[in-house]
């Protein structure tokens, strides 16, 4: 069935390309590799056949578990009319927004922590004792200052995202291989080239994994801050679903919810891949 | 082969001499304690150009220190050290290391990596067009070639060793350092590699300093093997090396002067090791 060409090895290097064959592609290998896509998608079908099978018969009320039949109808319905989209966009936005800010902030702050310890010593006390806190306790303290603005649900994602940013990039720049910036030192780096060559380089995988790890978290602020206060929002669509009994609606946008939140996460373990792909283990 | 004293002693005045230490004392000291750990305690040694001299001694005797000190990582606390005749400031392109756990950059290519003295050090004496092909050569020379693009990640450890090596070379240094560079790597490969380094010098005709736990791999090697006692290291003695070069090209272990020089050094070092092996220090 398979064709494996042998090849010419050379004597003194185990490792040389020719003794890497190549293999005709056979339909057993297709299978194997689409494998797993397969079985899981088997698995969701069978899991929402389930679920609908199960809603069907009653057993739970419809109120608490609707069935995906109806969960569907309410996620068409709710783009139609346009909701959807509306509220949607409204919080990627801010979160979008948030984000940034906490990328644009916190990275050049963790980085100069984990450099310097005269900043590190200022910053720490305020890094540590607000990364601690459950940022949902601040959302009154915000309502009452900013309102129900779109400033106040920033804020509470820009706090959300920014910590583990910071956290992140200060332990990668700690924990640069102190070989590497010997051999650098050897070979003629400066001070300068020493951080934009090796540092930089050797941190970049800690920024994505804190970018990831501050995503998250500002995923939750996102949603407490529009859950809290304000009229617009995915989080303000929770609410109001919960609050007219409308069940299909409310899990059709915890549905929207997941699948935004994974693809963030999924993007940003892409993203890691392309960049930093000599990077086994997973940093923090 | 020029006959060499059994010790070594100051300067001579005539061309050839590469490196020479003369009392050298240095060690370490960490900022927040109050200890001074001093590594290595008045060393006095000659090394000659394009000579191969290795280092041999129990763990933490301060071999490392040496080259640190050669290399212009770290400055001295009393005594000098000069290379050709002039005192050494810092890491210059005349001077290059090869590490043992290889300090290749992981996010570059091999050839991005032996690029890397151009890249910090400037191109020195090399035009713009000239690099490249000055990469591709060594890349050549080491038996990497067609690895240019590979990550250090898909390598295996000889093969980043021979990485390290163009590294070193690729600018053309008077001086190479190597900091026990085979010892991360396994026993078969390990052989093979003291062939390719002899081989390799043999073309390029650096002054090797070569620090090793392995007296076998000094003897191998080098034309003179200086034995440094435990911490504070201390020159011991320095055993000269006649073996025939070039020394790949039979089994010098079975010349019937091999074992009985083995001895003499372990002899020299059996009583560091097991000092060290105690944590014993010397006051």
């Amino acid at each position: 069935m398979s064709v494996i060409q042998s090849s010419t090895t050379r004597q003194d290097d185990k490792d040389s390309p020719e003794r890497i064959s190549e293999l005709r592609t056979t339909p057993i290998m297709v299978f194997r590799k689409y494998l797993p896509w397969f079985v899981t998608v088997l698995n969701l079908t069978v899991f929402f056949i389930v679920w609908e099978l199960f809603a069907r018969s009653e057993v739970v009320s419809d109120l608490f578990l609707p069935r995906p039949s109806d969960i569907w109808a309410a996620v068409v319905e709710g783009f139609q009319i346009g909701l959807f989209q509306q509220h949607l966009i409204y919080s990627l936005r801010n979160f979008a927004l948030g984000l940034g800010l906490a990328t644009l902030v916190g990275v050049p702050i963790g980085l100069l922590m984990g450099a310097n310890r005269v900043v590190d010593s200022i910053f720490s006390p305020y890094v540590w004792s607000m990364a601690s806190l459950p940022r949902i306790a601040l959302v009154p303290l915000f309502i009452l200052i900013l309102g129900f603005s779109d400033v106040m649900k920033v804020s509470i994602i820009f706090l959300s995202a920014i910590f583990p940013i910071i956290i992140n990039c200060m332990a990668g720049v700690k924990t640069t291989d102190p070989s590497l910036l010997r051999a650098a030192r050897v070979f003629g780096a400066g001070r300068r080239q020493l951080y934009t060559k090796v540092v930089f380089p050797f941190t970049l995988p800690f920024i994505i994994s804190g970018i990831n790890q501050g995503m998250t978290r500002g995923l939750v602020g996102l949603i407490i801050a529009e859950i809290f206060g304000g009229n617009r929002g995915l989080g303000f669509l929770i609410v109001r679903s919960a609050d007219t009994y409308n069940s299909p609606r409310l899990f059709a946008v915890l549905i929207m919810l997941v699948i935004v939140s994974l693809s963030f996460v999924q993007g940003i373990r892409w993203v890691e891949h392309k960049v930093a792909p000599w990077r086994r283990e997973a940093a923090l | 082969m020029a006959t060499a004293a059994k010790s070594a002693d100051g300067a001579t005045s005539t061309n050839g001499v590469a490196i020479v230490a003369e009392n050298l004392t240095a060690g370490y000291q960490k900022l927040k304690e109050k200890v001074r750990l001093t590594a290595l305690a008045d060393i006095s040694l000659t090394v000659r150009k394009s000579e191969f001299i290795a280092l041999v001694g129990p763990s933490g005797c301060g071999k490392t220190t040496f080259i640190n000190v050669v290399a212009g990582l770290l400055p001295p606390w009393s005594g000098t050290v000069t290379v050709n005749g002039e005192p050494i400031t810092g890491p210059g392109p005349d001077r290059a290391m090869v590490f043992q756990n290889y300090a290749l950059m992981p996010w570059r290519t091999v050839e991005e990596n032996i690029k890397l003295p151009f890249e910090f050090q400037g191109k020195g004496r090399y035009s713009e067009e000239e690099i490249n092909p000055r990469v591709s050569h060594y890349i050549e020379l080491v038996g990497l070639a067609g690895f240019e693009r590979s990550f250090p990640y898909e390598l295996s450890g000889g093969m980043l060793q021979r990485v390290g090596i163009a590294r070193a070379l690729v600018a053309e240094p008077d001086i190479l350092l190597a900091d026990e560079p085979f010892a991360a790597v396994d026993a078969m490969s390990r052989e093979a590699m003291q062939g390719e380094l002899e081989r390799i010098i043999e073309k390029t005709g650096q002054t090797v300093i070569f620090i090793t736990h392995s007296i076998e791999e000094a003897l191998i090697l080098a034309d003179r093997v200086a034995v440094i006692s435990y911490r504070p290291g201390r020159l011991r003695e320095i055993v000269d090396v006649t073996f025939e070069r070039p020394r790949y090209s039979y089994d010098v272990k079975a010349d019937p002067r091999f074992a009985p020089l083995r001895e003499h050094v372990w002899g020299l070092l059996r009583a560091e090791a097991l000092g060290a092996t105690r944590g014993e220090l010397e006051t």
